[in-house]
């Protein structure tokens, strides 16, 4: 075909179809390719999208869009080997409109953006996968995708976590286990009032539930619980590096021992899987932050590596929609120019340095090196937990003063220890 | 010469899931059947080297609009829609009396191609029943086609015996599953799917009478069977059970 | 391993886990031509294989009695797991052919 188009996106996640919609909004040609069957099918999350920070960007697409539930409840759970600690926080913000979070199943969610991004004129194929990036004298030019040799001023990489394309192109390493997570769940289905009846929730509301500690046997990482409105996603978000330095226990082994916990298990009693996905994720923070264009290409979402993991949290999805819109933002900017070399593509960088997206990169730039400390994972929540039950318990005898069991637990060098821990999450 | 291919639109079959016994529809995506893919990719194996036009006939719903692009991509040259969203759970005469009534508003047709059963429900009477409402011949089971001039050529594979036959055009001709290998069409040829010329029909244009539905479908579900749940421990013992249900050594 | 024999069983509250193969059952799977990962030759002994076994979510890796690393590519949920594990250089480690491949209906 001899048609050019001002800008092809690789991949149809939030990344890619944030750029698409924007772009086509402002009357670009664009065409996306995604390798799903549909956008969505190949996309796994945990399900927490935060709305308010990309709320403006997109200001006509929250109205109708397909999103779970709002989130008003939040809990987080610290596991023991026999005991737990939980706390639980429910605040106004969180019950108020404009909701700040919404629990989304992503292949309801993508689908359904990728028809707007449509109506807004952007052609988008599916089932189609790109193969190779086409390069001429340094500068991208298009791309191959299923023999056919497709071109456009830019190329947008928006291909996931692992962005084969901007490694074809030479910007990116190949991922790193210490730089990253592998994410699984399952999607497990519930009568929408049993779910509202479990977890306390008004019309609408949904829960979040974090788990940390035994879980993981002391691997950086939790797990998650999400209510949507028919179904529940549960998993686990667990360090690389970790999973294959300690050999102690299969990723499918956690899950399942994740399940078993009589915390867990009474939520989702009764329920019925009905998926099981997976899917790396990139949390290496700032410091494995890809470079993020060159000449007639850019990287945005998943493959850039914008994802955090602060702890238990994940947040992707807000910064793969972003980077997404500054990504087409700079492309709109580069069209007018009608110049596509990287330097004024370098705008894009610009823009996210100056969002939120990249304010939160610095602000969480210790979070993988203090949070990379098993004691977080599996000391806290054993010592927690212990000196919870000699609160609590109320023993056969005499029950000891609450003092001398609290001074029990602060033994000096466990003071030290955790003060200084606490010393670097002050940093995150 | 027109070729026309009768399409019909289902939900990808491998998308649907069980739950509580029942069939799960919400969010499967939708597409073409795969014996009507080959009557396709029949129709476009005999256009070659010809100046024939391949229409792609469809009645459906409103969703047929987006799900044909995959015909038009794979080798139609246009589309012949007649939607209404009550057409969704229409039966076959009532589809065959929507699209002889098609047919009758296409000039020059000399040959209308089906695949021998839909994807989803594999009645297998629409073809007949076109040929019949248009009194056309009709040649059902066939594995291949040869055009001259206005004669077709075909061989029916039937369980034990091939047979060839000569049919005078026009006709009605359902083509058998797996006769080839529908082309998977690339990028370059479903953007241009877009552009394809489109003609859509309500109900109400083709002025016909669709009769009352005839059929109501009780279950879907395979039967249950009842298993007898025996038990064995060896292999002497299956056999004592095996020739007990007269199963061997009679 | 044989972590989950480590815990209690028995509560009523509990559902026994589905199997792993039963889960991946559930998933939606469209036949490729062609196997989308191999381990490279020459690489069917590498050390590096084993850590496949701890991180592949689907247990897609395993070891035979030999102590050799075994794989199946059925069930494969493309996470990129084990190509980040293992390294590129191990595993030739490619998406699935457009249209092919898991096909999440939840996501
Ligand atoms: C278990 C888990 C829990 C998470 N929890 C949260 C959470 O609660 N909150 C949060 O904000 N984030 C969370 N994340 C992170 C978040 O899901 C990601 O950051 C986000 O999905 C990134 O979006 P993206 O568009 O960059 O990439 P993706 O959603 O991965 O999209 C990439 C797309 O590119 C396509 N593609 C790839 N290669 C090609 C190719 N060659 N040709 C064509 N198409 C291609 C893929 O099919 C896919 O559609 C979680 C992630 C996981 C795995
Ligand atoms: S991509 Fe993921 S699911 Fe597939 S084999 Fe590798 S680790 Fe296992």
């Amino acid at each position: 075909m001899d048609e050019k188009f001002d800008a092809i996106i690789v991949g149809g996640g939030l990344a890619g179809l944030a750029s698409a919609y924007t772009l086509a909004q402002n009357g670009l040609e664009v065409l996306l390719l995604e390798r799903g069957d549909y956008s969505g099918a190949k996309n796994v999350t945990g399900g927490r999208l935060y709305v308010s920070p990309v709320r403006d960007l997109f200001p006509d697409l929250w109205k109708k869009a397909p999103l779970e539930r709002f989130i008003a409840h939040e809990e987080v759970a610290m596991l023991a080997g026999e005991r737990s600690l939980t706390l639980r926080y429910s605040g106004n913000e969180l019950a108020n409109e404009p909701y700040q979070s919404y629990s989304i199943l992503r292949a309801k969610f993508d689908r359904w953006f990728a028809k707007q991004a449509e109506r807004k004129g952007a052609a988008i194929i599916t089932k189609t996968k790109v193969d190779d990036l086409i390069i001429e004298n340094g500068k991208v030019t298009g791309v191959l995708a299923a023999g056919d040799e497709l071109k456009a001023d830019v190329v947008i990489a928006c291909d996931g976590a692992m962005s084969l394309i901007s490694e074809r192109m030479g910007i990116r390493s190949p991922g790193l286990p210490k730089d990253h997570a592998v994410g699984f769940k399952e999607i497990i289905e519930l009568d929408p009032n049993v779910i509202e009846d479990r977890f306390g929730l008004a019309d609408g509301e949904g829960a979040a539930r974090l788990f940390m500690g035994e879980v993981t046997k002391g691997k950086f990482g939790g797990g998650f619980l999400y209510t949507n409105k028919e179904s529940i996603s549960l998993g686990m978000v667990v360090s690389i590096k970790d999973l294959m330095e300690d050999q102690d226990v299969t990723a499918p082994e956690l899950m399942d021992n994740f399940k078993l916990r009589p915390e867990v298990a009474k939520l989702i009693r009764g329920g019925q899987t009905a998926e099981y996905s997976a899917h790396v994720i990139p949390e290496g923070g700032y410091k494995a932050l890809s470079k993020l264009f060159a000449d007639g290409l850019l990287v945005a979402g998943d493959a850039a590596g914008l994802a955090l993991n602060i702890g238990v949290t994940v947040r992707g999805m807000e910064y793969a929609l972003a980077s997404g819109y500054y990504a087409a933002q700079a492309v709109i900017a580069a069209k007018e120019a009608n110049d596509f070399t990287a330097s004024k593509l370098s705008l894009y960088e610009k823009l996210l340095n100056d969002s939120f997206v990249i304010k939160d990169f610095k602000n969480f730039k210790e979070a993988p090196q203090v949070l990379d400390n098993p004691r977080f994972f599996n000391h806290y929540p054993e010592f927690v937990g212990n000196m919870m039950k000699d609160i609590y318990e109320i023993p056969a005898g005499s029950k000891d003063r609450l003092y001398p069991t609290m001074k029990k637990y602060m033994k000096f060098g466990e003071l030290w220890a955790m003060l200084g821990d606490l010393r670097k999450v002050m940093k995150i | 010469m027109n070729i026309v291919v009768a399409m019909k639109q289902i939900p990808d079959l491998q998308q649907i899931r069980i739950r509580n016994r029942q069939p799960v529809f919400d969010d499967v995506p939708l597409t073409i059947g795969d014996i009507d893919k080959n009557a396709l990719e029949a129709a476009v194996n005999l256009k070659e080297g010809t100046d024939a036009n391949i229409i792609v006939l469809s009645a459906g719903n409103e969703d047929v609009e987006d799900t044909i692009k995959e015909a038009l991509a794979a080798g139609a040259d246009e589309a012949f829609l007649i939607l209404d969203d009550d057409l969704e759970d229409a039966e076959s005469s009532q589809i065959a009396t929507i699209l002889a009534a098609g047919l009758k508003k296409m000039d020059d047709v000399s040959l209308i191609l089906f695949g021998e059963g839909s994807g989803d429900n594999y009645s297998g009477q629409v073809g007949s029943r076109v040929a019949e409402l248009m009194d056309l011949p009709q040649v059902g089971y066939v594995s291949t086609i040869e055009v001259n001039g206005n004669v077709a050529k075909v061989t029916r594979s039937l369980e034990d015996v091939e047979e060839v036959i000569e049919v005078e055009l026009p006709a009605v001709i359902s083509v058998m599953a797996g006769i080839n290998e529908p082309r998977i069409p690339s990028v370059t040829q479903i953007l241009k799917a877009g552009k394809k010329p489109k003609e859509v029909l309500e109900l109400d244009d083709i002025e016909i009478d669709l009769g009352a539905a005839t059929i109501e479908t009780n279950s879907n579900l395979a039967p249950e069977s009842d298993r007898k749940k025996i038990v064995v421990k060896s292999v002497d013992e299956l056999v004592e059970k095996l020739t007990a249900e007269n199963l061997i050594g009679r | 391993m044989g972590y989950v024999r480590g815990l209690k069983k028995g509560d009523e509250n509990m559902s026994e886990p589905l199997g792993l193969k039963a889960k991946l059952g559930l998933n939606v799977f469209k036949e490729d031509k062609e196997r989308h990962i191999e381990i490279k030759a020459g690489f069917e002994k590498d050390p590096r294989l084993i850590r496949a076994v701890y991180v592949c979510p689907a247990g897609l890796y395993s070891l035979n009695d030999n102590g050799e690393v075994e794989f199946t590519i059925d069930g494969c949920l493309e996470c990129g797991t084990c190509r980040i594990a293992c390294g590129p250089e191990v595993l030739e480690w490619k998406y699935p052919t457009g249209g092919s491949g898991v096909q999440f209906r939840f996501g």
